[in-house]
C-alpha cells in the first residue's frame, strides 16, 4: 500500500475521532450537569427503597414485597394508566386538530393562537382549584348552566361522584395540557415544505391522502418526542389532582404521584414511598423504551 | 436570526445575568444581633397574622438583642417543609405544630427537649397549664413542646334558623337522637322554589386535617374508638363503632340533612355555608365564629351564633385541638428561642391572643379571667375542656384516619356499601398496626 | 398549505370554525370565570344561585394582591428564575440535541435514555436530597439554587425537543458547510439554529412555563419572604382557614401575564419558520 493511501486513511480516522470527540463535547455540559445534580437524590431514593429495619445489612426487598402485594397499589396503577392514556390521547387529538386548523391562514389567527396557549399559562395547582370551583355542586357555574338548560334535574356532583370524579379530573387535565402538544405540532407543521403539498395536489392526492403520506411522516419525529414527554409528565401529574379531589372519593382518583406524596409527607413512610416512586420510575422507563428506540433507530 | 436580533438577545441575557449575580452577591446582614427564624401558618392569615406580628414587635422591643425573622408558610406546606429542613439541620428556631403531626416530629427527633428550661423555672411553673396537654407533649419523660391553643370541639348553631324552624334556640340538641330530629326540621326549602336550600348540618368530609376533630366527638360519644387502649389493634369493628359510622353516613345518604357534595367540603366550605345561612349547625371551635363573621358581616355572627356541648351518646366526651411551640433541635440560640417561646405562652400574650382572635389557650389562669368566662363561646369551650380528649399520639395516626376517611367517602358516595367499606378500613388499620409490632 | 384542511369549500370552513368555536369555549370559559370572579366582592362570589356578572365590578382584589401582598417582588423572582432557567436549559439542550442528532456517539441510546430518565424521578423524592445539597453548597433559599433545581426538569425536556427539531434539518446542509471549512460550532450556530427557530422558541417558552408553574420545589427550597414566587404566593392564598376567591383569581390572572407577554414576544419567531422552510432546497 502506498504511503499516500495510508496517510489518507490515518487522517480520515483522525478526522472521525475528532468528530466523535466534538460530539461528546456538545452533549457533555447537559449530561454532566444532570448527572451531578441528580446522582445523589437518585442514590438516596434507591437506597431508601431497599431499607429494611431489622435485617442484618439494613437492606432488603420488603418494601417492594409490601408494595406488590398491596391491592391499593395495583388499583392506583390502573387508575394512573386510565388517567394518562385518556389525557395523552385527548391532548394528541385536540392538539393535532388545532395545529392543522391554525396552520391555515384564518381570520383572527394570531389571537386564536394566543388563546389556545392560555391554559398552559396557568400552574396546574391553580387549574385544579379553578376547575374544582367551576364543578362545585353548590356554587359551581357548570351545574348552573346545565340546570338552566334543563339538561339535568339536580346539580351533578362532579368531584364527589364515584362515576364522574376521574372524568372530571381528566376534563381539567385535558384543558390544561393540550396547548403543549398543539404548539409543538404547529412548529413541526411549519417545517414541512409547502412544495411537497403542492406536488401532491398536482398528482391528484386528496386532503386525507396528503395528510397520511406527507403530514404524518413529516411530523413523526416531533410527534414521538411530544408524546413521550407528555406521557411522562402526565404520569407525574400531581398538583392538579391533589387540588381537585385529593385522591377521592375514597381512593378512586388516586394516581401514583398523589400516593407517593401521601405516603411520604402525610404518613411519613419514607421507605415505602421510595419503593413506590422507584416502581413509578421503572414504569416510566418501560413506557419510554419504545419511544427512545424509535428515535434512535432512525439514524 | 438576524445579527441585531442575536445582539439583542445577548444584551438581554447579560442584563438578566447581571441582575442575578447582583442578587446572589448581595451580602447577608451580619452583626451582634441574634436572629431567630420563626415559622407559623398564622402569619399568612389576615387577622391572626396581624396579632402575631404585634406580639413579635412587643418581644423585640423588650429584647433589643434579639431579632425575629418571620417565615410565613401555609398550613398544608408545614409538615413537608419542616421535615426537609430538620433533615438538613436547618429547621426554623421556633415553629408551631399541632396534634396531628406532633408525635411524628417527636419520633423523628425534630423537637428540642424543653425539660431543662422548664425545670429552671421552678417546680410550680408548669402548674399554670392544664395537665392533659402537658402530658401529651411529654415524650419518653421529656417535655418536647410548650402547649399553646387548647380548645374543645363544640356544636355551633344559628339561633335565628332555629327559631324559623320552630325550635327553641335556648335548647340545643342534647343527644344524637335529638340532633337528628333537629337536623331534619332544619332542612327545608326556604325560598319556596321547590329545591332544598337550607340544611341542618354540614361536615368537611374531604380528606383534610380538620376532619378527625369533627369525627372523633361523634365516634367517641357513641362509646366507640378507632384503636384499642393499648394501641395494638383496630377497634373499628365493634358494634358501637359500626353504629357511629352508620349514623354519620346516614346523615348524608338516608336523611339528607347535609348539603350535596359533603365529601368534597373542606372546613372553609362549611364555614361559608354557615356564613350564608345554608346550614344551621356545624361542629367547630373558637376559630369558627370570627371567620364566619368575616365571611359575612351581615350575618352578625356574634349575636346569631351560639355554642353548645357536642350531643351526648353513651358518654359525654369531645375532642380537643392542641397546638404547641416546638424549638428546633439544631438551633444555635436555644436560650433566646426559649425566651421567645416563654413569651408567646405567657399570660400577657395568651390574653392578647384571646382578645384579638378568641382562641383559648392551655393556661388555666387566662381561662378563668372574667373576659373569657363571660364570652358566650369561650365559656362553653373552656367548660368542655374537662370532657376533652386528644387523638392517639402515635406516628401512624394520619394513616389510620385516612383509612377511616376513605371508608366514609366510599359509603357516602355509594362507591361501596357502608358495611364493606368499614370492614375494608378495619382490615387496613389492622395491617398498619401490625407494622408497629 | 397543509393538505388535510386545505379544502376551500364553505362547508369545510364552517366545520372548522364550529370546531374552533367549541374549543374556544372550552379553553376560554374558565378564564372568563376567573376574570368575573376577580371583579366581584367576596360575598358576591359565593352567592347561590350563581351570579354571573358582578353587580358592581371592583378592582379591589387586584389592589389587595398587588399592593398589600407584595406581588412585585414575587414577579421579579418568578421572572428572573424562569427566564434564566428557560434560556440556559434551551442553550445546553440545543448543544446536546445537536450532538445527539449529528454525531455517531457510542452509547448514544444509553445517554439519551439517561437524559429522559432524569425526568422520571418523582419530584417528591428528590426534594429532600436537593434540600441537603443546596444547603451544603450554601445555595438554599437563593434564586441560583432554584435555577439549578429547575434546570433538572427543563434541560432533559429541552434536549429531547431540540434533538427532534434538529433531526428535521437535512444533513446535507451541514455537509455543505463542512466542505466550506465551517467548524462544528459554526454550523451549529449559523446554520442549524436559525432553521430550528420555531422549535427553539417553543422550547424556550415551555421551559419558561414549566419553571414558572412549579410549586413543590419552590416551597421547599426557599423560606424567605423575599424569595417567594408568584405560583407560591397564589397557592398560599388558599389557606386552611380562609380562602378569598376574588383575590385568588386576581392573583392567578396577574400571574399569567408574563407568560402571555413572553409568548406574544416570541410567537413572531414561531411563525418565521414558514419562510425559513422555503429556503431548504
Amino acid at each position: 500500500m502506498s504511503v499516500g493511501v495510508l496517510r489518507l486513511r490515518l487522517s480520515a480516522r483522525r478526522g472521525r475521532v475528532r468528530e466523535r470527540i466534538a460530539g461528546y463535547l456538545f452533549v457533555a455540559p447537559a449530561i454532566l450537569l444532570l448527572g451531578a445534580v441528580l446522582a445523589y437524590p437518585a442514590f438516596v431514593s434507591l437506597r431508601l427503597s431497599f431499607t429494611v429495619a431489622g435485617s442484618p445489612t439494613g437492606l432488603g426487598l420488603d418494601q417492594y414485597r409490601l408494595l406488590l402485594r398491596s391491592s391499593l397499589f395495583w388499583q392506583v396503577v390502573r387508575q394512573t394508566g386510565t388517567f394518562v392514556a385518556i389525557s395523552v390521547g385527548a391532548h394528541l387529538i385536540l392538539g393535532m386538530l388545532l395545529a392543522l386548523a391554525l396552520n391555515r391562514p384564518l381570520m383572527g389567527r394570531t389571537p386564536l393562537r394566543i388563546m389556545v396557549l392560555l391554559p398552559w399559562v396557568v400552574p396546574d395547582v391553580v387549574a385544579g382549584i379553578v376547575w374544582k370551583w367551576i364543578l362545585n355542586p353548590l356554587y359551581g357555574v357548570l351545574n348552573d348552566v346545565l340546570l338552566e338548560l334543563h339538561l339535568v334535574q339536580s346539580p351533578l356532583e362532579w368531584i364527589a361522584s364515584p362515576k364522574l370524579a376521574l372524568f372530571s379530573v381528566i376534563l381539567a387535565n385535558v384543558w390544561r395540557g393540550f396547548p403543549f402538544v398543539m404548539v409543538i405540532l404547529l412548529a413541526g407543521l411549519q417545517a414541512i415544505p409547502e412544495e411537497l403539498y403542492e406536488a401532491a395536489a398536482i398528482d391528484g392526492a386528496g386532503p386525507l391522502a396528503s395528510f397520511r403520506h406527507i403530514t404524518l411522516p413529516g411530523l413523526r419525529k416531533v410527534l414521538v418526542v411530544a408524546l413521550a414527554l407528555d406521557t411522562i409528565w402526565e404520569v407525574r401529574r400531581f398538583g392538579l389532582i391533589q387540588a381537585m379531589t385529593g385522591g377521592g372519593p375514597g381512593t378512586l382518583t388516586e394516581v401514583l404521584s398523589t400516593q407517593v406524596f401521601k405516603q411520604y409527607f402525610q404518613f411519613f413512610r419514607f421507605e415505602y414511598a421510595s419503593a413506590m416512586a422507584m416502581a413509578m420510575t421503572a414504569l416510566l422507563l418501560l413506557i419510554s423504551i419504545p419511544y427512545v428506540r424509535m428515535i434512535v433507530r432512525e439514524e | 436570526m438576524s445579527r441585531s436580533g442575536r445582539l439583542c438577545r445577548v444584551v438581554f441575557c447579560a442584563l438578566v445575568a447581571g441582575a442575578l449575580l447582583f442578587s446572589v452577591l448581595t451580602p447577608a446582614r451580619s452583626g451582634e444581633l441574634v436572629t431567630l427564624r420563626f415559622s407559623n401558618w398564622h402569619l399568612v392569615e389576615d387577622v391572626w397574622g396581624r396579632s402575631l406580628r404585634e406580639a413579635i414587635n412587643i418581644f423585640e422591643s423588650r429584647n433589643p438583642g434579639i431579632r425575629i425573622t418571620p417565615e410565613p408558610i401555609s398550613y398544608a406546606e408545614k409538615e413537608p417543609r419542616y421535615q426537609a429542613e430538620c433533615a438538613a439541620r436547618r429547621m426554623p428556631d421556633v415553629v408551631k405544630l399541632h396534634n396531628f403531626s406532633l408525635a411524628m416530629f417527636f419520633e423523628l427527633g425534630c423537637a428540642a427537649d424543653l425539660t431543662p428550661f422548664v425545670q429552671r423555672k421552678g417546680p410550680g411553673f408548669l402548674k399554670t397549664w392544664y395537665e392533659f396537654p402537658l402530658k401529651m407533649l411529654t415524650y419518653r419523660g421529656r417535655l418536647m413542646a410548650m402547649p399553646d391553643d387548647f380548645q374543645s370541639i363544640v356544636l355551633i348553631y344559628n339561633q335565628e334558623l332555629f327559631r324559623a324552624a320552630g325550635l327553641d334556640p335556648k335548647r340545643p340538641p342534647r343527644t344524637w337522637t335529638e340532633f337528628l330530629e333537629y337536623s331534619r326540621r332544619l332542612t327545608r326549602d326556604v325560598d319556596g322554589d321547590g329545591r332544598i336550600d337550607q340544611w341542618g348540618f354540614s361536615i368537611p368530609a374531604s380528606k383534610n386535617p380538620g376532619l378527625p376533630l369533627r369525627i372523633m366527638p361523634i365516634v367517641w360519644s357513641f362509646g366507640a374508638d378507632f384503636i384499642t387502649e393499648d394501641g395494638r389493634r383496630s377497634a373499628m369493628n365493634t358494634p358501637e363503632f359500626r353504629e357511629a359510622f352508620r349514623f354519620i353516613v346516614e346523615l348524608a345518604t338516608v336523611h339528607k340533612v347535609v348539603p350535596p357534595g359533603v365529601t368534597t367540603f373542606g372546613p372553609q366550605d362549611v364555614r361559608i355555608q354557615m356564613a350564608q345561612r345554608r346550614i344551621a349547625m356545624k361542629i367547630g371551635s373558637a376559630w369558627s365564629y370570627p371567620i364566619v363573621n368575616a365571611l359575612n358581616p351581615q350575618l352578625n355572627a356574634a349575636q346569631v351564633l351560639e355554642a353548645a356541648p357536642v350531643p351526648v351518646g353513651r358518654r359525654r366526651i369531645t375532642a380537643a385541638w392542641l397546638d404547641a411551640w416546638v424549638m428546633s433541635p439544631h438551633t444555635r440560640y436555644p436560650e433566646e428561642a426559649w425566651k421567645f417561646i416563654e413569651f408567646l405562652t405567657s399570660k400577657e400574650i395568651e390574653k392578647k391572643f384571646f382578645e384579638d382572635n378568641r382562641v383559648i389557650s392551655s393556661r388555666k389562669d387566662v381561662n378563668t379571667l372574667p373576659m373569657v368566662r363571660t364570652d358566650k363561646f369561650s365559656r362553653v369551650i373552656v367548660a368542655e375542656l374537662e370532657h376533652a380528649r386528644l387523638e392517639p399520639f402515635i406516628k401512624e395516626w394520619p394513616e389510620i384516619f385516612d383509612a377511616f376517611a376513605t371508608a366514609l367517602q366510599e359509603a357516602i358516595t355509594g362507591a361501596k356499601p357502608a358495611e364493606r367499606a368499614l370492614l375494608d378500613a378495619h382490615t387496613r388499620v389492622e395491617e398498619i398496626l401490625a407494622r408497629r409490632r | 398549505m397543509p393538505g388535510l384542511f386545505s379544502s376551500r369549500s364553505p362547508l369545510a370552513a364552517a366545520a372548522i370554525y364550529t370546531f374552533l368555536l367549541a374549543v374556544g369555549v372550552y379553553v376560554i370559559f374558565p378564564f372568563l370565570w376567573m376574570l368575573l370572579t376577580s371583579l366581584k366582592t367576596e360575598t358576591e362570589a359565593l352567592q347561590i344561585p350563581v351570579v354571573w356578572l358582578p353587580v358592581r365590578p371592583t378592582l379591589k382584589a387586584y389592589a389587595v394582591m398587588w399592593i398589600r401582598k407584595n406581588y412585585a417582588v414575587y414577579f421579579l423572582n418568578s421572572t428572573v428564575v424562569s427566564l434564566i432557567t428557560a434560556l440556559l436549559s434551551s442553550l445546553l439542550g440545543a448543544l446536546a440535541g445537536y450532538g445527539f442528532s449529528r454525531f455517531a456517539l457510542r452509547g448514544r441510546g444509553v445517554l439519551m435514555g439517561f437524559v429522559l430518565t432524569t425526568q422520571m424521578l418523582p419530584g417528591v423524592l428528590v426534594v429532600g436530597p436537593y434540600f441537603k445539597i443546596l444547603s451544603a453548597v450554601g445555595l438554599y433559599d437563593t434564586r441560583t439554587g432554584l435555577i439549578i433545581a429547575f434546570l433538572t426538569i427543563c434541560l432533559p425536556f429541552a434536549t429531547w425537543m431540540l434533538k427532534g427539531f434538529i433531526d428535521g434539518i437535512p444533513r446535507e446542509l451541514d455537509d455543505a458547510a463542512r466542505v466550506d471549512g465551517c467548524s462544528w460550532l459554526g454550523i451549529f450556530a449559523r446554520i442549524v439554529m436559525p432553521l430550528v427557530l420555531p422549535g427553539l422558541v417553543a422550547t424556550i417558552l415551555f421551559a419558561f412555563l414549566l419553571a414558572w408553574g412549579d410549586l413543590l420545589w419552590v416551597s421547599t427550597l426557599t423560606h424567605s419572604e423575599s424569595m417567594v414566587t408568584v405560583t407560591l404566593a397564589i397557592a398560599r392564598t388558599v389557606q386552611e382557614f380562609y380562602v378569598n376567591w376574588p383575590e385568588l383569581m386576581a392573583g392567578a390572572l396577574i400571574g399569567g401575564v408574563p407568560s402571555i407577554l413572553l409568548y406574544l414576544l416570541m410567537q413572531r419567531w414561531l411563525v418565521q419558520g414558514l419562510t425559513a422552510g422555503a429556503i431548504k432546497q
